[in-house]
């Protein structure tokens, strides 16, 4: 049982890193960045082959981070600007197209094959209610909490912090009294782009070494964000370990344990559902 | 504010392709589909029609997606799961009451539809990113359910599945032959057009385009808002599941392997690429889905590449071209025709 509860937690916690790098985005700039895993998973990828051409692996992960802060850089300086004024919808669809370049050169260049992504930090561990706790799990539990409330300060209490959220107030009103849009909106990128990274290897050393599967991890992410109303951070992180633990503690039940990958979407779907009960849908502004 | 300039750009440059190709269209489109359906069996090789088979299929889901797409502004990333809904329910149907094949995917198409109007159901209230997040959370949901449960192949029991029997769903009798079963399917993709074409000429199609202009416009002008965009989603649905039914029929079984959910994100990506706004897109659509995979591979070219250039052309089409492929192909091909008659 204890088990099932800690790798529950290590695996919610990655999804509510993964959360609050997308919800942070989606934020400042309206974008929700469905090429997120997959700028992950080529990270991940780099630092597999960085460790396999023998470099030291702190340099592998190094360099892993960097090209996703990279990647996502570019999409927020080459390609998001283009669609600043579209509806959210089609920014999002128009991040489908990113994910496709960044997956199809991965693909390209590393041919599917099962491959192993460990980090130095899985060797060591300690016993806790029973079972051996990874320092890797313990880690990502302290990132997803630490990185959390690092964001969330950041956004309270730094000038950088207070653009961005009037950027998510109201972007027409921000850019008009003179917010630099641009340069804060990268900021957030270089942010995202930044988690990205670490979750990928994340992600990478503790479900599974393949890009596709990776880049697809993102929509238990974004059911991570959707039960923090793709606007809190505080919620994200409780959304996303919620979901890890009730998906790895379904095993437990015999009945439902085939289907306990479904657990984010369900979740996602009924928090969806509860939140929508009094809408009525009249006049369209911005969705 | 400038969400509503877009969308209206979008829709006055999709009217102005529809112009653009001329009332003919009709007659330009009967005319393709004969050469289609009797050129192409003919000049084929068994791979080939297959392959194109499974083009025409998909091309019959991908109007769906355009219908919701053009007519509504509504995101589906749910189809191909839809697609698999309604194999699973034309494979069960068969195996418990051994209907002729006609019915059977007709009844599979309908059930899908009712599958496509819960999935729909939240548009009443929201519509956007939340409305495509939650066909997603479907698709994603369906592949690890059809992934758990399998699809029926003849065993006892509900889900019908079994990994020791096997047997088939055998093709309609009147088409049984690889050349047979491609002119079925070309005819089934063309009535699913015709359907839809009709839909958007008449009482439905003014409905949508009122919704989409303003929904408080459409709810003053006394239009059932919640119920024409329900319809919307019910009948891109049924063409789904008869895209399903024919998946099933053309195989004779199915894979929950066909169905993962990255498969719906990519069909409706590449329905962007091909085009929205008319039938031309949707068949680009399918031909890109299925065709242009087999067609690297047999080139030797890794089809791998072809996504990145599949990921372009997406973002290409979202920022400057919102007719796709097919809507740029017809405004040059006027373009000549003016030069021409000019000249």
């Amino acid at each position: 049982m204890g088990i099932f509860f800690v790798s529950g937690l290590a695996v919610g916690s990655i999804y509510a890193l993964s959360g609050v790098g997308l919800v942070l985005l989606y934020r400042a700039t309206g974008v929700l960045n469905l090429a997120y895993g997959a700028i992950g998973a080529a990270g991940a990828m780099v630092a597999w082959q960085l460790v396999e051409w023998e470099y030291p692996a702190p340099l592998a992960w190094c360099a892993a981070i960097l090209l996703a802060i990279v990647i996502s850089f570019c999409q927020g300086r080459f390609v998001a600007p283009y669609l600043d004024f579209r509806e959210p919808v089609i920014k999002a669809v128009a991040t489908l197209g990113v994910m496709l370049i960044v997956l199809g050169i991965v693909n390209w260049i590393w041919v599917e094959n099962p491959r192993r992504f460990d980090l130095p930090t899985d060797t060591i561990g300690t016993r806790l209610l029973g079972v051996r706790v990874t320092v890797t799990r313990g880690l990502v539990l302290v990132l997803a909490l630490v990185s959390t409330a690092g964001i969330a300060l950041y956004l309270n209490k730094t000038r950088m912090g207070l653009l961005m959220r009037s950027l998510a107030n109201n972007r027409n009103i921000a850019s008009m009294i003179g917010v630099p849009v641009l340069k804060v909106e990268l900021v957030a990128w270089i942010f995202s782009g930044f988690l990205s990274g670490l979750t990928g290897l994340m992600f990478a050393d503790l479900v599974s070494m393949n890009p596709n599967v990776l880049a697809f991890l993102v929509i238990p992410a974004i059911a991570a964000d959707i039960v923090g109303r793709l606007e809190s951070l505080w919620l994200t992180l409780i959304g996303g370990m919620g979901i890890g633990i009730i998906e790895a503690m379904t095993t437990l039940i015999k009945p439902v344990a085939p289907f306990r990958t479904a657990v984010p979407f369900v979740v996602a779907a009924i928090v969806i559902l509860w939140l929508q009960r009094k809408q009525r849908l009249t006049f369209a502004d911005d969705d | 504010m400038g969400n509503a300039d877009a969308m209206d750009e979008t829709a006055s440059l999709g009217a102005k392709s529809r112009s653009a190709s001329g009332r003919g269209s009709i007659y330009f489109v009967a005319i393709v589909a004969v050469i289609t359906i009797a050129l192409i069996p003919a000049v084929a090789n068994s791979f080939w029609l297959r392959v194109l088979t499974s083009s025409a299929i998909y091309s019959l889901a991908a109007i769906g997606v355009a219908l919701l797409f053009a007519r509504l502004g509504l995101v589906s990333l749910a189809q191909v799961a839809l697609v698999g809904v309604g194999g699973w329910v034309t494979l069960r149907l068969y195996f418990w009451l051994g209907l002729p094949f006609e019915i059977n995917v007709l009844l599979g198409g309908a059930i899908t539809g009712l599958i496509g109007l819960i999935v729909g159901l939240p548009a009443v209230r929201m519509r956007g990113l939340y409305l495509a997040l939650v066909t997603l959370m479907f698709a994603a949901g369906f592949q690890i359910l059809v992934t758990a449960v399998q699809f029926p192949n003849g065993a006892a029991g509900f889900m019908g599945f079994s990994f020791v029997t096997g047997e088939f769903m055998p093709r309609p009798v009147i088409a049984t032959s690889d050349a047979a079963f491609f002119r079925y399917t070309a005819i089934v993709t063309i009535l699913g057009f015709l359907l839809v074409e009709l839909h958007r000429r008449t009482r439905p199609g003014r409905a949508w385009a009122l919704i989409r202009k303003s929904e408080a416009c459409a709810m003053a002008a006394g239009v059932n808002v919640a119920l024409y965009k329900t319809w919307a989603f019910t009948l891109a649905g049924f063409l789904a599941g008869i895209a399903g039914g024919l998946l099933a029929g053309s195989l004779g079984v199915l894979d929950a392997r066909t169905f993962p959910v990255q498969e719906s994100v990519f069909l409706f990506a590449l329905v962007i690429v091909g085009g929205v706004y008319g039938w031309a897109g949707v068949v680009l659509s399918g031909l890109l889905f299925r065709g242009a995979p087999a067609l690297l591979n047999s080139w030797g070219i890794d089809g791998d590449i072809a996504f990145a250039i599949f990921g372009v052309a997406l973002l290409h089409a979202i920022i400057a071209a919102p007719t796709g492929l097919a809507g740029q192909s017809q405004q040059m091909l006027a373009m000549m025709i003016k030069k021409l008659r000019s000249s």
